[in-house]
């Protein structure tokens, strides 16, 4: 088990020496800080459990420090000690967050109770947040994470469609995880056992796609040396994956209808039949059906792929699951980079969740992986994602005062998607204020 | 206890602080001897030094004195323990017992509270001794960078108060005992 760590903050040395000697042979692993500023220095360098804290210090009272401990570091507990002692330093102490308070000197067995009592609660504190992780441990479908009810949903979805062996076509903004679905419906089918051969669609030209999905054999007409399974024999036993299907041209859209109508094809300069044994997963970001109008897609193919359809939500509408995502990656790019990020703070995954996402989860997975990188502190905090919200150019132009605020109202508002409550929260003005400046300036409400 | 702590790192030298009282000095003498297996001299006694008083609360800084004997010029022993009858403290507790450096050379006991019972009523001679012979253990051991005990019967319990110090044994637990002759035997090479 990790020893209990405690930072005893004092400027007066004999009381700081005194307390860490005593806190010593308790067993603890305990380390002094003269004053604040080298107090919240060592804080950034690693966790403590437990914090005793000098109100008055020549270089930043006690209760500024706390402010700072509880904002960035709530995990640590504080108790707060002096000399000076009033009842209204405590009470104000308390309001703020302390978790208690020791007037010096101190009787031997209030203080050997306080830390007992304190070490009790911080273990209740660290169960509650192992069973939060065991709890978001829960919210994973094979790869999927989403505790949202329509990512929920969609886990249930799949479990269905798993079980029999119908084409699926899953539709979803760029970024959503559509392969992840594929993967999870995959695993979860008599097929788990087969292979899961993915394929872009929409990463090759035409004559390389042919090739890639049905394979070559040698011969003059291909100019191949060598023969070469397609995608499509190597999914024998297993999941399909075509990935962008929307990109197929219209040529080899009828090659494959046959394939999964007839459960047989030719490999590119052949005429042998192959016969196959596969279960289709296709995807898009595409509406085929307008493509269908286009005369870009082909009806009847549409129809063989989407036996099943399965919208995958984009990541603005499961905004309850941006955190749990922003944790998981954080600890994943953490672990690779090897980067000393202990965390994200609040102000950081309410940001997170203001930004519309366009990439979606792929896209927050970058921004967390930039922002791991880039790291200064030890936790993630909401300016470090403060460039999801910069336009470029934007701060080249030159504004009056007026000008910026109605300008950042704007953008607020557009944020909140026109919710004028939560608008004023993040400025920290009341409604009517806010609605009073929407006037001023005539600014558009768009929902 | 096995022989070796005997060597280990030389005498404990005893300090005489004010004063402890005769009987006092040879009870401690004899219980580190006998639990420690540590040959202890009773060295000539020393004043107090006048900087560990705390005019406002008429008391003495444990710390102080722990300072001042681990800088006395006393090389034939490697490790010391002040005894007075003095009221002791440190700037963060009311009051203590004994003090002792963790893993360093010098310990600290006081007499002064040992006496007291149950309201003004005083405890029997013999029980001031046991507490006494305690507290020295318990100090001691701490020089031998010994943590405070969870095992509540165990000499190295923290003891805030003296009935608590009463329900000990005066006895280390197995994991202590264990400890102290690892911690000796490193001691003495």
């Amino acid at each position: 088990m990790a020893r209990i760590k405690i930072l005893v903050i004092d400027d007066e040395l004999i009381v700081r020496e005194s307390l860490i000697g005593w806190l010593k042979k308790e067993g603890y692993e305990v380390r002094g800080a003269e004053g604040g500023r080298r107090a919240l220095e060592m804080l950034k360098e690693q966790d403590y459990d437990l914090a005793f804290l000098d109100f008055k210090m020549p270089d930043m009272n006690g209760i500024e420090v706390l402010g700072h401990i509880k904002g960035s570091y709530p995990q640590t507990l504080v108790v707060m000690i002096t000399a000076y002692g009033s009842v209204e330093n405590a009470v104000e102490a308390m309001k703020l967050g302390a978790n208690d308070y020791l007037m010096k000197p101190f009787e031997p067995e209030q203080l050997m109770l306080l830390v007992e009592k304190l070490l009790q609660q911080k273990k209740i504190i660290d169960e509650n947040l192992l069973l939060k992780a065991q709890a978001a441990e829960q919210t994973r479908y094979q790869d999927l994470i989403g505790a949202s009810p329509c990512m929920q949903e969609l886990f249930g979805l799949i479990e269905e469609v798993a079980r029999v062996d119908s084409p699926v076509l899953l539709r979803g903004e760029t970024g959503t995880g559509k392969e992840l679905v594929a993967k999870a419906i995959h695993a979860k089918s008599p097929r788990r056992y087969g292979p899961f051969i993915p394929i872009n669609c929409g990463a090759f030209s035409e004559s390389l796609l042919e090739s890639e999905l049905f394979g070559h054999e040698t011969g003059d007409f291909t100019g191949a040396t060598r023969g070469k399974k397609g995608r499509i024999e190597m999914s024998r036993g297993g999941t399909l994956f075509l990935d962008e299907v929307g990109e197929i041209p219209l040529k080899m859209q009828v090659d494959l209808l046959r394939v999964l109508q007839e459960k047989t094809f030719h490999r590119v300069g052949g005429n042998t039949n192959v016969e196959v044994d596969f279960r289709l997963v296709s995807a898009t970001h595409r509406d085929l059906t307008k493509e269908i109008e286009r005369g870009v897609f082909r009806q009847d193919f549409y129809f063989r792929l989407n036996v099943i359809e399965i919208e995958i939500p984009p990541l603005r509408r499961r905004e309850e699951d941006i955190p749990l995502l922003a944790r998981h990656f954080l600890e994943r790019f953490r672990r690779e980079t090897n980067q000393p990020v202990a965390g994200i703070r609040e102000d950081a995954l309410k940001m997170l969740q203001l930004y519309d996402w366009p990439g979606n989860v792929r896209e927050l997975e970058n921004a967390i992986e930039r922002t791991v990188v880039l790291a200064k502190g030890r936790y993630l905090t909401g300016e470090d994602f403060e460039f999801l919200f910069r336009s470029s150019g934007e701060e080249a132009i030159p504004r009056s005062l007026q000008d910026m605020e109605k300008h950042h109202i704007d953008r607020i508002l557009k944020l909140c998607h026109g919710n004028i409550s939560k608008a004023a929260g993040i400025l920290e003005i009341n409604r009517t204020t806010l609605h009073n400046k929407i006037k001023k300036y005539n600014l558009r409400i768009s929902r | 206890m096995d022989e070796k702590r005997a060597d280990a790192g030389g005498p404990l030298g005893l300090v005489p602080m004010g004063r402890p009282g005769e009987l006092a000095l040879r009870i401690v003498a004899a219980n580190l001897q006998g639990m420690l297996r540590l040959p202890v001299d009773i060295l000539s006694p020393l004043e107090v030094p006048e900087e560990a008083f705390f005019p406002r609360r008429r008391q003495y800084d444990a710390g102080v004195i722990l300072r001042y004997l681990g800088e006395l010029d006393l090389p034939a022993h490697p490790r010391l323990l002040g005894v007075t009858h003095l009221d002791l403290c440190i700037p963060i507790l009311t009051y203590v017992f004994g003090e002792a450096q963790l893993g360093g050379r010098a310990a600290v006991v006081s007499t002064f509270r040992l006496r007291q019972g149950q309201g003004k009523a005083q405890v029997s001679m013999e029980r001031f001794y046991e507490r006494l012979a305690k507290v020295a253990l318990h100090e001691v051991a701490h020089t031998f960078s010994l943590y405070h005990c969870e095992n509540a019967r165990c000499l190295m319990a923290f003891s805030p108060a003296l009935d608590r110090l009463d329900e000990i044994g005066l006895v280390f637990c197995d994991r202590c005992e264990y400890m102290l002759r690892q911690a000796s035997q490193g001691v003495g090479g």
